[in-house]
């Protein structure tokens, strides 16, 4: 099966997405019961999809502009009024 | 004209609120400010059209919140292009007969483990921000936010089938960089 673990990763992501059709799923399935690689990449796309469920968005409540940010944001204010 | 009718006004009142807004949606310090200064600068040529019925923060924010799509959009059009001519990012992970180059491992942790990891969340961040930004903007909306795909690809203005090919290349990269920076290191 040329190209057989670059198709299944492919498969293995967008089972993710989609449900897969009757056809991938049969090969998907074969593929894995016979590929340790392919099965431990299938594994890891879901352990990233559960542990980033889990996890709290980035928490940006403390964020603020920096003065230098500040500074330069007025200064191409006025620089964009002016024209 | 009122005195708090002036981008430097909104700039001093308002703009770490908006500057928060935008860097929670881009992650990017840079282009949140630059999303900001847009956003000032649209209010200022648009303000007669601010019917005050509204605060002006909410307006700011209905202004801010367009820019940030069009930016998306635009990123993801760009890199489209882009991609019709460069190489497919998954190829260096497999040989010519579509074989793994470097085998997956098996990774023996909990997604409950690593979730409340703050290492295993710093190592994750880095990962993510070397992505392409369209890879990580839909990769943040589809697995951090949990949005479903159609609403990604109607934020983002693109195919499923190009969501699903940009998920792709976003997740295999994520599994190879966290394979190196986190799974194969020393014990956490």
């Amino acid at each position: 099966m040329k190209h057989a673990c670059r198709e299944i990763s492919k498969l293995a992501s967008d089972s993710l997405d989609r449900p897969l059709s009757v056809w991938e799923r049969l090969r998907f399935r074969f593929h894995l019961s016979m590929c340790s690689s392919c099965n431990n990449c299938n594994e890891n796309m879901i352990l990233i999809r559960k542990s980033t469920a889990l996890m709290q968005q980035t928490d940006y409540g403390h964020a603020r502009l920096s003065e230098a940010q500040r500074q330069q944001l007025h200064a191409s204010l006025d620089k964009n009024l002016c024209d | 004209m009122a005195d708090d009718n002036n981008p430097h006004t909104w700039l001093n009142e308002h703009g770490d609120y908006l500057y928060r807004y935008a860097i929670s949606r881009l992650h990017n310090e840079e282009q949140a400010s630059d999303m900001l200064q847009e956003t000032l600068l649209a209010g200022w040529k648009g303000h007669t059209g601010f019917s005050g019925q509204s605060s002006v923060r909410t307006w700011l924010v209905g202004i801010l919140k367009h820019k940030i799509i069009d930016h998306i959009r635009k990123e993801i059009r760009e890199r489209n292009l882009m991609t019709a001519v460069e190489a497919d990012p998954t190829t260096p992970y497999f040989d010519t007969d579509g074989r793994w180059h470097e085998a997956p491992h098996a990774w023996h942790e909990s997604p409950e483990a690593l979730c409340s990891s703050s290492q295993f969340h710093d190592v994750l961040e880095q990962c993510m921000r070397k992505l392409p930004a369209s890879q990580q903007a839909v990769f943040r909306m589809r697995e951090i936010s949990g949005e479903d795909t159609e609403s990604v690809c109607k934020s983002c203005d693109i195919t499923s089938t190009n969501l699903h090919v940009l998920l792709y290349r976003a997740r295999m990269a994520l599994r190879h960089c966290l394979q190196h920076h986190w799974f194969e290191q020393e014990k956490h």
